[in-house]
């Protein structure tokens, strides 16, 4: 236990000394502030000015939609619908401005029930036609109520009728809990992943600088795996700690300036108890993945071995995150590949905390699965401190898993 | 103390590594561990250390096995390293905690271990900052800062310039005079020559020779002369097929029975020009090549 501490402390104090790891965590820290803090400077900066109206702009500065077989009504309740644009009557040709740059964009009517849109390139988030055609479709419809005896102004209250409704889940939302459940399960394979290669990197330059031939005449293996994992678990929770609770910090701050920004809201109204689940399962996941990452780096005897060396674990890993991800768009997370992956402890960590938060699997379930991967954590934590001390000896050509098995046997 | 290896085995899956490894090292006394390349003089040395366990035999301190929670041992393993990153007062602390020592007394220990090495200047620096001669230094201290009662030197003077290599020589005959028991590992013949009382060559995991140098030397046959002579040639064709030419340009006659040495001695100053002519006595050299050489 002695040891343990003292290789946990030098570990800790190696993460937090790290030029790039404090950095990182500041330089995160502080794109989320100016993030988080935009709409309060901007409207201070906007206070000082004149109202920024979008009605204000002049009509001469505005982009022109050309109208072609239509009457004042149709130009009017275009120009209504389109408030950026100047929309403008014309007899003539309407391609050609078009093409030159003259107007934005060419509506050619051939009655209210038929037009062709115009415009140069077609943006990816072009809705103009769609809207253009509401609008003519509403002309239409008016136009055919009056002409059957309608009264104009019945036909208008008719037209502008909807029926009102709203929505209850009775289970947990989805789509809310889509935008923070995903942040979190994207934390939590950044930071698997990002110190898992860390771990491996420490293990094999401390062999590669040949300080284990010092080391392991000092320490237990156990201990230094211990030492060495737990030490980045709490270097890696230390960072998402500082990420989260200053994006959090800084999102009360400005709540009221984010106020009608619905999805910011979504973010952070984190349920209390999916956080605990979040720590559980960040937790228990890490170890798993950094006691796999550490025997890995142990057996490598250069560095730049590291990277093919965690491969089939990263690639583990990433499959695990696919999967969660694929579940969590289809909209089902109870399919039974999602329900045997919460299982499975090499992707529980991810696939039951999605389940637990955009689902309801029962507390039987929640209760096996973190069993499940607790009594794995502690299985794979001891084989992987054997593998360490046969690995951590084994110079030379990178050793093939059959003479790492081979050596366990005799260790 | 006394430090005992008895019959030492060690295989890696197939292959025997060590076959009956013993030898004896007394405090006080400098220890010389020899052998070629592979001979499996870091194996026992790591078996000594407890890094893994031998198949069979045993590690005795004064005839009772080992207690490693109690006995110090400092090592300076031939392949050296450190952390090339971090700075030098805080990883030779980390180490001597590691091996069982207080904060304070550690730093208290390193202090005194950098001043007497004059390297007190590179305390807050890095380690990679320093040459290798410098890092060799520190990596010295990490073998001696928490005071071992057993020091295992595996290659020191390689890599050391002559005033280092002095310094460290010093510094081993202190830790010698203080009762400690030394162990040297190494290939050069002059220095282990120095400082070792006893020895043990190691060839193909098998001890070829073990004991005191002395000993060793004076039991080796006494049938060869050593001759300085101007009229080498002329000696040599008055024995023909029985000298050879010694490395510092002696020559060398080997009798065809000791006791003849004294006739011979006497007719070689009669019938030539002869500077010197004594009984030959082997170098470590000799002695190592002769035990360990026959390898291939």
């Amino acid at each position: 236990m002695g040891q343990f501490s003292k290789i946990f402390k030098f570990e800790l104090k190696g993460y937090l000394t790290n030029k790039v790891f404090v950095g990182v965590t500041a330089f995160i820290m502080a794109i989320l502030a100016v993030v988080l803090f935009f709409p309060r400077v901007a409207d201070l900066i906007k206070g000082d000015d004149e109202p920024d109206e979008p009605g204000a702009v002049e009509p001469g500065e505005r982009d022109v939609m050309l109208v072609k077989g239509g009457d004042e009504t149709v130009r009017s309740a275009l120009e209504q619908a389109f408030p950026d644009l100047e929309v403008r009557l014309e007899d003539g040709d309407v391609r050609t401005p078009v093409t030159r740059g003259e107007a934005e964009c060419a509506v050619e009517l051939r009655g209210l029930s038929d037009f062709t849109y115009y415009v140069d390139n077609l943006s990816m988030y072009d809705t103009n036609a769609d809207t253009v055609s509401g609008v003519l479709t509403e002309l239409y419809r008016l136009a055919a109520m009056t002409e059957a005896g309608v009264s104009p102004e019945k036909a208008q209250e008719i037209m502008s009728t909807f029926a009102r409704y709203e929505v209850r889940s009775l289970g947990v939302d989805q789509g809310q809990n889509f935008f923070y459940t995903y942040i979190m399960i994207f934390a939590l394979y950044m930071v698997i992943l990002l110190y898992g290669q860390m771990v491996a990197t420490n293990v094999a330059t401390e062999k590669s600088s040949r300080a284990m031939e010092l080391l392991v005449t000092s320490a237990r293996p156990t201990s230094m795996m211990f030492g060495k994992v737990m030490a980045s678990c709490l270097a890696g929770f230390t960072q998402l700690v500082c990420v989260f609770g200053s994006a959090l910090l800084f999102y009360k701050l400005n709540e009221p300036y984010w106020a009608d920004v619905g999805i910011m809201g979504m973010f952070f109204d984190m349920p209390v108890p999916l956080l605990a689940y979040m720590l559980v399962f960040f937790i228990l996941g890490f170890l798993i993945y950094a006691f796999l990452y550490g025997a890995i780096g142990s057996t490598a005897s250069k560095l730049e071995d590291i990277n093919t060396s965690v491969m089939p674990i990263t690639m583990l890993f990433v499959a695990g995150f696919l999967v969660v991800v694929m579940g969590m768009t289809s909209g089902s997370v109870d399919t039974p590949l999602m329900v045997a992956c919460s299982y499975i402890p090499f992707t529980s960590p991810m696939a039951m905390f999605t389940r637990i938060a955009m689902s309801h699997p029962a507390a039987w379930e929640i209760a096996v699965s973190v069993a499940i991967l607790a009594a794995s954590c502690v299985g794979v934590g001891i084989l992987a401190a054997k593998i360490y001390r046969v690995g951590v000896l084994l110079y030379g050509g990178k050793p093939k898993l059959r003479d790492i098995l081979r050596s366990l046997k005799n260790a | 103390m006394l430090l005992e290896l008895r019959d030492i085995h060690k295989s890696f899956g197939e292959k025997k590594v060590l076959t009956g490894v013993s030898f004896r090292a007394e405090s006080g006394k400098a220890f010389g561990l020899l052998g070629r390349n592979g001979a499996g003089k870091t194996t026992s040395i790591r078996i000594l250390m407890d890094v893994f366990p031998a198949n069979s035999g045993q590690v005795l301190l004064d005839g009772r096995p080992i207690d490693y929670k109690k006995v110090g041992i400092g090592y300076l393993p031939e392949e050296r390293g450190l952390y090339p990153k971090k700075k030098i007062i805080d990883q030779l602390v980390y180490f001597a905690q590691l091996k069982g020592m207080r904060t304070p007394d550690a730093v208290k220990s390193i202090d005194r271990w950098l001043a007497r090495l004059g390297m007190t200047e590179y305390r807050g620096k890095r380690l990679d900052t320093l040459s290798k001669g410098n890092q060799q230094k520190i990596q010295l201290v990490t073998a001696l800062a928490h005071d071992p009662e057993i020091v295992i030197l595996d290659e020191p003077f390689s890599g050391l310039d002559p005033v280092n290599a002095m310094l460290l020589k010093d510094v081993v005959k202190e830790e010698i005079a203080r009762g400690k028991i030394v162990l040297f590992s190494s290939h050069q013949m002059s220095y282990i020559e120095e400082f070792c009382d006893s020895i043990a060559i190691i060839n193909k995991g098998v001890v070829a020779l073990t004991g005191d140098l002395y000993d060793i030397k004076r039991e080796y046959p006494r049938d060869r002369l050593a001759i300085r002579s101007t009229q080498g040639d002329k000696i040599a064709a008055a024995f023909p097929g029985r000298t050879s030419e010694a490395e510092n340009g002696e020559l060398i006659l080997k009798l065809s029975d000791p006791g003849e040495k004294m006739a011979v001695m006497q007719s070689l100053s009669r019938d030539f020009d002869i500077d010197e002519v004594r009984v030959f006595e082997p170098s470590l050299n000799d002695i190592f090549v002769e035990y360990a050489g026959e390898q291939e």
